[in-house]
């Protein structure tokens, strides 16, 4: 038999149950710079390495089973992020953790885990809202007055022509600075699949509108702190909605 | 410690980042080192930056690195961190915003090394050993290098002919690696150790380990123009230089747990390296001579390192390397063996150079994930004629047959490899080309007729390439076709091609016009590789970087022509820019071996019979293992 439809077989017999392992994962420092799908290849195969049982979807051309809750953009950290994980069989949680971590490159982390049945909405369907932190020089003051305009337009490509959009609607609120430092600010915002605002385009807005200096733009430390679900404000533990 | 910091807007401005940020899996820090270097901002391990003339994601693909990384890091008196070429985008902020090139690991900078070892597998990639080299702030010279500055070295197989790059290189390493790059790096230890002082007493030290060749201790000596071979500058430094080989492949150290890339790489996957040599000898191949003589490694050993190398990088393909796998004796225990542990890991294998036959067809069917890929052929001659000049021992017939078979179990894509140019062609030759791929589709539709499967289009793809003369084979000595020769040959086949099932490509002739002034050059090219490289030539190996013009320009500045390097070699009374390095296969063999083209005969492969090439000298492999 065929290599590729061996494997089918197996992975239909074992696909008549799923385990599901969610993370929470951390990525900082030098692994920003890895693409989303970069990453995707980066967690498939620490998880081989650490041995772990991981489904592969059916068809052609099989594909470990991950479900990541947002792409996330190069150059970003994130301390928040979410993954889904098929098993073959239960594996404790904190199992998994403790040895697909090793295998991981420096920067990247799983942490929070908990064993979940099979979700019944897509991780990421059910993500609606970002918690982002930016760090640069004087950056809090204009970023929030950003937040007292009724519009944002912001000009982006799409198909050859220059449309216009506001991103003022994504933009939910300012956040409790922890410190007290002009030069760092966090915000929620859209987040997910249908309304969704990137931090490089929040960035650019904050040049074009208040006249941010690009260079310290360019410069600023972003990170994603927490994906939540839930509708503002009353935002829910992605971990409750399985 | 020095580090270099790269800001994130430089990063996020350039394409693929990650190729400038490190931290991979199995990347090797060492501790201890490091807090000496954090410390006191130097260390007593000698510090070693194994550099790849070339952009992160093709380096990192190379096995050559991943063997030699291992080798230097598993001494106890030695770290070594990798260096990537920075591509186009990334050279140009980095020399805008002032940023050195720097490792992966420490993001130290070049000259804060001991060593520069880089490896050259190409000689396109010269001008970017030149561009890494000034991007690190090290003279591009051996004899501009002070006590202080690394020891700047090489190996691979483009060291066999390191002599258009001999200014720039303190060191060459002739052959395989593993154990000489840890002898010399013990000699550097000691050096370290007594404060680095001179410098010209260690290279001269160095050249008496077989294998190393120190350039600086020799001369070119020229007269009108042509060559006359070296003149020793040292009476200690040796007459020639033998290459190295590892005599026992089951125990020399192979990278069961390489760096893993955090992107997508060229060829993402594992290897493992089955036996180094080839018995064929087709004459106008380098790597059948040069890795001379054919050793394997046992079945049990590749068995046991396979599994662990899948197990301890979770890619889902192991690649098995060879130059030609069908001609390994224990292919089928290898494949067995891995193919029953990989069950169920949705783990392939991937086994290119197949000789097409029941076996193999049989094992592609088994190893494939995507069912019936193409099948690949390398005749390289459309005739019998030239393929018996150039000793391929594949004959039509046996392209046929292995078709039918192909043919008959569902296969309907076919690659098939040629060169232009090579010697004695004729337009009868390349017509060969054309007329061979017709009847291999006119085979396709006779065999579903007779078989009764139903005909698809089949995709029958010719590739040709042109044939560079190379140093070490016996076609060393002959004349390069010229630009139009090769036009006019491709016009010619071009023409000829006009199925819609026959695909016919092409390379780019002048790149290949470079490569071969490149390959059998002489020191004279040393200073025209600088000043194309000054005027902006790096990338060659990549068409839209390179710069032919400005090639065939600098050249003439420097009082050369394209021909002189074309037009080869007399047999019998001229030097050649290479003699002084032993591969262990006698010249008078190549002279032999060359005298048989010509008269159209074949040499039989090592296995069938042995030929005496010379190589029976290391005492190892093939060469004694019927005796
Ligand atoms: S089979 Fe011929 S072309 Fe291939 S590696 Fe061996 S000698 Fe070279
Ligand atoms: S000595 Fe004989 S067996 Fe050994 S490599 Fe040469 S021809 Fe082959």
């Amino acid at each position: 038999m065929l290599q590729n439809e061996r494997s089918l077989e197996m992975t239909k017999q074992k696909h008549q149950t799923e385990y599901v392992v969610r993370c929470l994962f951390e990525r900082v420092g030098d692994a920003s710079f890895v693409g989303h799908l970069d990453l995707m290849h980066t967690f498939d195969r620490a998880i081989r390495r650490a041995e772990m049982p991981i489904l592969y979807s059916q068809g052609y051309n099989p594909r470990p089973m991950m479900v990541f809750a947002l792409p996330l953009g190069v150059g970003i950290d994130t301390l928040g992020d979410y993954v889904d994980v098929s098993l073959a069989h239960v594996v404790d949680a904190q199992e998994f953790m403790d040895k697909v971590n090793p295998n991981l490159p420096k920067g990247v982390r799983l942490y929070g885990g908990i064993n979940i049945d099979e979700p019944k909405n897509s991780l990421m369907s059910v993500v609606s809202v970002a918690m982002y932190r930016f760090e640069a020089p004087g950056i809090k003051a204009p970023l929030m007055h950003l937040f007292e305009r009724d519009t944002i337009e912001v000009q982006k490509k799409s198909k050859g022509k220059i449309v216009t959009t506001d991103i003022r609607p994504l933009l939910l609120s300012g956040a409790q600075n922890p410190s007290a430092s002009e030069d760092v600010v966090e915000i929620y915002c859209c987040a997910g699949s249908s309304k969704n605002l990137r931090p490089d385009v929040l960035m650019n807005a904050l040049c074009v509108h208040e006249g941010y200096d690009e260079d310290l733009a360019a410069n600023a430390s972003v990170t994603r702190l927490m994906l939540y679900g839930g509708e503002y404000p009353r935002l829910i533990d992605i971990k409750e909605l399985l | 410690m020095n580090q270099v910091k790269v800001s994130r807007k430089d990063l996020m401005s350039v394409e693929s980042p990650g190729r400038y940020v490190g931290g991979e899996y199995g990347s090797v820090i060492k501790e201890d080192v490091l807090k000496q270097l954090e410390q006191t901002g130097t260390c007593k391990e000698v510090r070693a930056a194994f550099c790849f003339p070339d952009v992160y994601e093709i380096g990192m693909s190379n096995l050559a690195m991943q063997i030699l990384y291992k080798c230097l890091n598993d001494m106890e008196d030695c770290w070594c961190e990798r260096v990537f070429s920075p591509w186009v985008d990334m050279d140009a902020v980095m020399r805008k915003s002032g940023i050195e090139l720097y490792s992966m690991e420490t993001k130290s900078p070049l000259r804060d090394f001991d060593v520069v070892a880089f490896t050259l597998g190409y000689e396109m990639c010269y001008t970017n050993v030149l561009q890494m080299l000034d991007l690190g702030k090290i003279p591009f010279r051996t004899k501009d290098r002070k006590d202080d500055d690394p020891i700047v070295m090489c190996g691979g197989p483009c060291a066999y002919n390191i002599e258009p790059m001999a200014d720039f290189f303190d060191i060459a390493l002739m052959g395989e690696g593993e154990e000489l790059i840890v002898e010399v790096t013990e000699l550097i230890k000691k050096y370290k150790d007594g404060g680095k002082k001179d410098r010209k007493a260690l290279l001269l030290e160095i050249s008496k380990l077989e294998g190393a060749y120190v350039p600086s201790l020799y001369e070119p000596i020229y007269k009108d123009g042509r060559y006359q071979g070296l003149n020793k500058l040292s009476s200690e430094a040796p007459d020639t230089i033998r290459k190295r080989i590892i005599k026992d492949l089951d125990n020399v150290p192979y990278p069961t747990k390489p760096v893993i890339p955090n992107i997508r790489i060229i060829h993402d996957r594992a290897y493992l390296e089955i036996f180094r040599g080839c018995i064929r000898g087709c004459r106008f191949c380098q790597a059948g001579f040069i890795y001379r003589p054919v050793r394997e490694k046992s079945p049990e050993t590749l068995c046991r390192q396979g599994i662990e190398i899948e197990h301890n990088t979770g890619y889902d393909e192991l690649g098995i390397l060879s130059l030609s796998s069908s001609d390994y004796t224990g292919l089928k225990d290898l494949t067995d063996g891995l193919l029953d542990a990989f069950e169920g890991r949705h783990t392939s294998l991937s086994l290119p150079s197949l000789r097409i036959d029941n076996f193999a067809l049989d094992l592609m069917e088994k190893v494939s994930q995507t069912r019936k890929s193409g099948l690949t052929f390398a005749p390289e001659a459309g005739t019998q004629r030239l393929r018996d000049v150039i000793n391929k021992g594949i004959c039509e017939e046996d392209i046929m047959k292995s078709l039918k078979l192909a043919f008959a179990g569902g296969w309907s894509t076919v690659k098939l490899y040629f060169m232009l140019g090579l010697p004695t062609e004729t337009m009868e030759d390349v017509k060969g080309i054309a007329d061979l791929a017709y009847k291999i589709e006119k085979l396709y539709f006779d065999v579903c007729r007779e078989q009764g499967i139903k005909a698809r289009k089949p995709e029958i793809t010719v590739s040709t390439s042109m044939y560079i003369p190379k140093p070490f084979t016996p076609f060393q000595w002959e004349k390069q076709n010229t630009k139009e020769e090769f036009l006019e040959k491709q016009a010619y086949l071009r023409s000829l091609i006009k199925s819609r099932n026959i695909k016919y490509i092409w390379h780019d002739v002048e790149t290949s016009l470079w490569e071969s002034v490149l390959a059998r050059g002489d020191r004279r090219l040393c200073d025209v590789i600088e000043a194309g490289y000054k005027k902006g030539c790096f990338y060659d190996a990549w068409d839209d970087h390179f710069k032919y013009e400005t090639w065939m320009e600098t050249l003439a500045e420097h009082g050369l022509t394209w021909e002189e390097f074309a037009k080869g070699f007399d047999v019998d009374d001229e030097h050649l820019p290479w003699e002084h390095i032993d591969v262990g296969v006698n010249m008078s063999f190549f002279k032999k071996e060359r005298e048989k083209a010509y008269r159209e005969e074949i040499t039989p492969p090592c296995r069938t019979k042995c030929s005496g090439c010379g190589a029976q000298c290391f005492k190892v492999g093939e060469c004694y293992a019927a005796k």
